[in-house]
């Protein structure tokens, strides 16, 4: 499944950065996270729920791990959750773009794969849910940002 | 034959539907047993990978949990399952036989594959344990696609061999390559048929009991062939034939992959149950079936027909992939199927077809009801609608110019079929089949008027008319064991287990002739290895011809002992004696005479001894082998509309006129076709199984895979033809799959004939509307 997009951030690159390497902040914007924590350098797990369609509430381990960081440019994510309907795999770039206003207009993609049960019985509906859930991310990471400025 | 058939060819309601319809049917998931344990699997979530740890630590401390396996567990039990059909003896056949393992060890190969074991006190704590399992897989590329499965530097599915070549067979009949060289026309194609699930109701079941006091194992299982899985299993398990006994009991539906698989789940259950010494359960859910029970279909066929310009077929050449997943237990009957399949009921001189097996990392493949034979027909009806269309000639007529003439059998085609014999056609009368499938869908008139009218008022009508031969009722054998008891009544037990086919009527049908009773007086038994224990399987159409002839010829043996008794009683002749109404009676006097009943308790005296010679009751076990299969045929017709718009097909009529041989009953005859076009239908138009690039199947689930409902398969018109087969005394045919055969090739024609002027050609089976849509659309640029 591939997901990309952009989106506008109402602040300056260097503070969008600065929200996008705090576990905390991620934890609390990224629906249905229930833990993130640092466990080293540019690496993080937790534990996410979702629902997609018909399985509910599923719960994946994910660990998260940086890479490829140019601050305050980009990075890569690569992403590997597993949980007991299927799995998850893949690799995210985000970019970071300041432009008057100031604002930051991040352009990602990513490409993840998705097996098991909930890719079975929810393909229908992954790349919807994928969508709302980076869209959700998004808009909450941009208030957390307003609320900061 | 006795000289009067009471219940042969009539419509005998069936003797099963009382216990069916008021739910006193015995299935496998209605065994339950004190003690009963439970059982859930932990599956493949990859297609392709590398197994590196599986951690059962957790799973085991699960409360309700009685013991968790997996393949490390098996020790000398792990071993990979038997190669069930051995490929026929083709010169330079090439056939690598990699079965699957009970438990996937070191490497998964397709999704879906068991890895681990789970035992619990309910499924409800086993699914939460099997949760709890974590497993390492590290991914291999997936091969899904059988082109590209075959290419330099694919990723290798066993790694022992040097491609993913399965099996490699080249058949020819004549010269294909001479006749080429005399043809006017040559018409040239790719076909695509895609895959399916066979969606029987009754999922997979299995239940074991081992008594660890008198050593003996009963196993409830939904296999088509209890037989030869209590052969298989005493053997892996170290135990007599004797000491294991299957049962096969009322079955939702085999078509196929309820055969003897020897699946995991199959093995495993009676392994664990005499480690445990507790009964145990697994009964699959629809999840499980989409990935772990067989499917058929994929195949990609270039062909080429090579015909005369007034359309007389010089040859054919054909050389196809076949996709046989991730393992390849059932050898080659499918597409040895497919390649004796696609001559059909034409005088094709020169043929030459050529098939490589491709493994992929899919669900494995084996018969599914058509086996095969549908892409046969499809490819070699597609190419002479083809061939009709660029020769100006009418499709019927195009079809009757190339039809194997009554007088020409039996027919030798010079390729062996599945059964390892030549293929050879016992009998056929083609011509008045497809004439009279034409009469009645009104072919005539509908072309010339009906069609017209309608695309003049802007509706797309079409008619399909295609032809098939289907070899059914294969050997090797089946049995039957037919007792006349003291009250009268008989009991005929055999050994083929039964999914829905009407057994307990068709058989007691046979009996019931035989022995002049009432056919309500016959107790048919199958599917229990403790009442028989010698055959195979129902399997290939062959239920009713081999298994049917078997209980024939018992009851013809019991007859004679009957005649041989009440004659040395009454002093008379047998030819004196007449059976009937329950009765042997001296026909000229018929009050001379005993009920069946009384003469069964007189051949089983308290006082004087058997002779030499003879052997107490009125019972007999014979069996029936063919030497060869015996040829069906038919000729389906439709009327569908098409929506150009939405694409959407609409099937307003459907017409099957067939011959299978001798009938036995014809109203199950007609169910039989019912549930086969049915089947047909849906994987024409409806269903199709999409696997992702990494072969993940995307929709395992009823929600997203199509079947097609009542509203979508319509009224079928039947008409009975029979051309009794010479190679069974009662001249029957097998009939289970014809339904589906044609489906097909019927359906694009149809199609294609609806929108004829359009430029769409159907090349691929199955559709759906977005897919016809698609093909639409792309006819227009």
């Amino acid at each position: 499944m591939i997901l990309s997009g952009t989106f506008t951030f109402e602040g300056p690159r260097s503070r969008v950065w600065e929200i996008l390497q705090d576990p905390a902040v991620l934890a609390k914007a990224l629906p249905g996270t229930k833990t993130l924590t640092k466990v080293g350098e540019d690496k993080y797990q937790g534990v996410m729920k979702v629902s997609v369609g018909p399985v509910n509430a599923a719960e994946f381990a994910m660990s998260v791990e940086l890479k490829d960081k140019v601050e305050p440019e980009k990075f890569s994510l690569v992403i590997d959750g597993k949980g007991g309907v299927g799995f998850t795999k893949g690799t995210a770039s985000i970019a970071l773009e300041e432009q008057p206003g100031p604002v930051t207009v991040m352009t990602y993609t990513s490409d993840v794969q998705v097996g098991g049960k909930i890719a079975a019985v929810g393909q229908r509906l992954l790349e919807s849910v994928g969508k709302m859930m980076t869209r959700q991310a998004l808009d909450a990471l941009n208030k957390e940002l307003k609320s900061r400025l | 034959m006795p000289a009067e058939h009471r219940y042969l060819s009539a419509r005998v309601a069936r003797n099963e539907d009382a216990r069916l319809l008021t739910g006193r049917a015995l299935f496998v998931d209605d065994v339950q047993l004190p003690g009963m344990l439970h059982v859930a699997f932990v599956r493949s979530e990859h297609a392709h990978g590398r197994i590196t740890n599986v951690d059962v630590s957790a799973a085991k401390r699960h409360t309700g949990v009685h013991a968790v396996y997996t393949a490390a567990d098996l020790g000398s039990f792990q071993k990979p399952g038997p190669v069930l059909v051995t490929p026929p003896p083709i010169p330079n056949l090439i056939f690598n036989g990699c079965t699957q393992l009970p438990l996937a060890q070191d490497k998964v190969r397709h999704v879906g594959e068991a890895i681990a074991m789970v035992v619990a006190d309910s499924r409800y704590v086993a699914e939460d344990a099997v949760r709890e399992v974590v497993v390492d897989i590290d991914p291999i590329d997936a091969v899904v696609d059988l082109e590209k499965g075959l290419a330099a530097g694919a990723p290798l599915i066993h790694e022992h061999l040097e491609s993913n070549v399965a099996a490699h067979v080249v058949q020819r009949k004549g010269n294909y390559v001479s006749a080429r060289t005399k043809a006017d026309t040559i018409v040239k194609r790719r076909f695509l048929y895609d895959r399916g699930v066979s969606a029987p109701i009754e999922n997979r079941a299995v239940v074991v009991e081992w008594n660890d006091r008198s050593e003996e194992m009963t196993i409830w299982d939904t296999t088509q062939a209890p037989i030869p899985i209590r052969n298989g299993l005493a053997r892996m398990l170290g135990l007599l034939e004797s000491q294991v006994n299957v049962i096969a009991p009322f079955v939702g539906g085999g078509f196929g992959p309820k055969i003897m698989m020897f699946y995991p789940e199959e093995l495993l259950l009676p392994w664990a149950a005499m480690r445990l010494k507790r009964p145990l359960k697994w009964t699959e859910d629809r999840q499980e079936n989409f990935y772990a029970t067989t499917q058929e279909r994929g195949q990609v066929h270039d062909a080429e027909m090579a015909l005369t310009r007034d359309g007389r077929i010089l040859g054919v050449h054909d050389v196809f992939l076949f996709d046989t997943g991730a393992y390849d237990p059932y050898g080659l009957t499918i597409p040895i199927n497919s390649q004796c399949t696609l001559l059909g009921p034409y005088d094709i001189a020169n043929y030459e077809s050529e098939f490589t097996a491709v493994f992929t990392n899919k669900t494995i493949v084996t018969p599914v009801r058509g086996a095969g034979r549908q892409h046969g027909v499809f490819v070699s009806e597609r190419l002479l609608d083809l061939a009709a269309r660029e020769l100006g000639i009418d499709r019927v007529e195009i079809r009757k110019r190339n039809l194997i003439g009554p007088d020409k059998f039996p027919v030798n085609h010079e390729i062996m079929f599945q059964d390892s014999a030549p293929l050879i056609y016992d009998s056929g009368n083609y011509l008045p089949t497809l004439e009279q499938a034409a009469d009645i869908i009104g072919y005539e008139t509908f072309i010339r008027q009906e069609q017209p009218a309608r695309r003049a008022e802007g509706r797309y009508l079409g008619v399909g008319v295609v032809c098939y031969v289907e070899g059914t009722g294969i050997g090797p054998y089946e049995g039957a064991r037919v007792t006349i008891e003291p009250s009268g009544k008989v009991r005929c037990a055999t050994g083929v287990g039964t999914q829905g086919q009407g057994h307990f009527t068709v058989f007691a049908q046979l009996v019931a002739d035989a022995l002049g009773v009432d056919v309500e007086g016959v107790k048919v038994v199958t599917g229990d290895t403790r009442e028989f224990h010698w055959g195979t399987g129902t399997f290939a159409s062959r239920g009713a011809v081999v298994a049917g002839s078997a209980c024939h010829a018992a009851a013809m043996a019991v007859r004679e002992k009957v005649l041989i008794l009440a004659a040395s009683l009454l002093s008379v002749t047998k030819e004196d004696l007449e059976l009937s109404g329950g009765r042997v009676y001296v026909k000229s006097a018929p009050e001379r005479g005993f009920s069946l009943g009384e003469l069964s308790g007189k051949a089983n005296p308290l006082r004087g001894a058997v002779r030499p010679g003879t052997e107490p009751g009125l019972e007999s076990t014979a069996y029936f082998g063919p030497d060869r299969g015996s040829t069906a045929s038919g000729v389906h017709a439709m009327v569908v509309e098409v929506d150009p718009e939405t694409a959407m097909v609409e099937i307003k009529r459907y017409v099957v006129v067939h011959d299978c041989g001798t009938i036995i009953n014809p109203m199950l005859v007609e169910g039989q076709i019912h549930g086969g076009v049915a089947h047909g239908i849906g994987n024409a138009f409806y269903e199709q199984l999409v696997y992702d690039e990494q072969g993940q199947l995307l929709n395992a689930s009823f929600m997203d895979y199509l079947m097609p409902t009542a509203t979508d398969v319509p009224p079928i018109e039947t008409a009975h033809r029979e051309t009794p087969s010479p190679y069974n005394p009662v001249g029957l045919k097998g009939v289970g799959e014809a339904g589906c055969i044609p489906t097909g090739a019927l359906f694009a024609q149809a199609v294609e004939d609806a929108l004829a002027g359009s430029g769409v050609e159907i090349t691929e089976i199955p559709l759906s509307p977005n897919r016809l849509f698609e093909i639409i659309e792309a006819a227009k640029t």
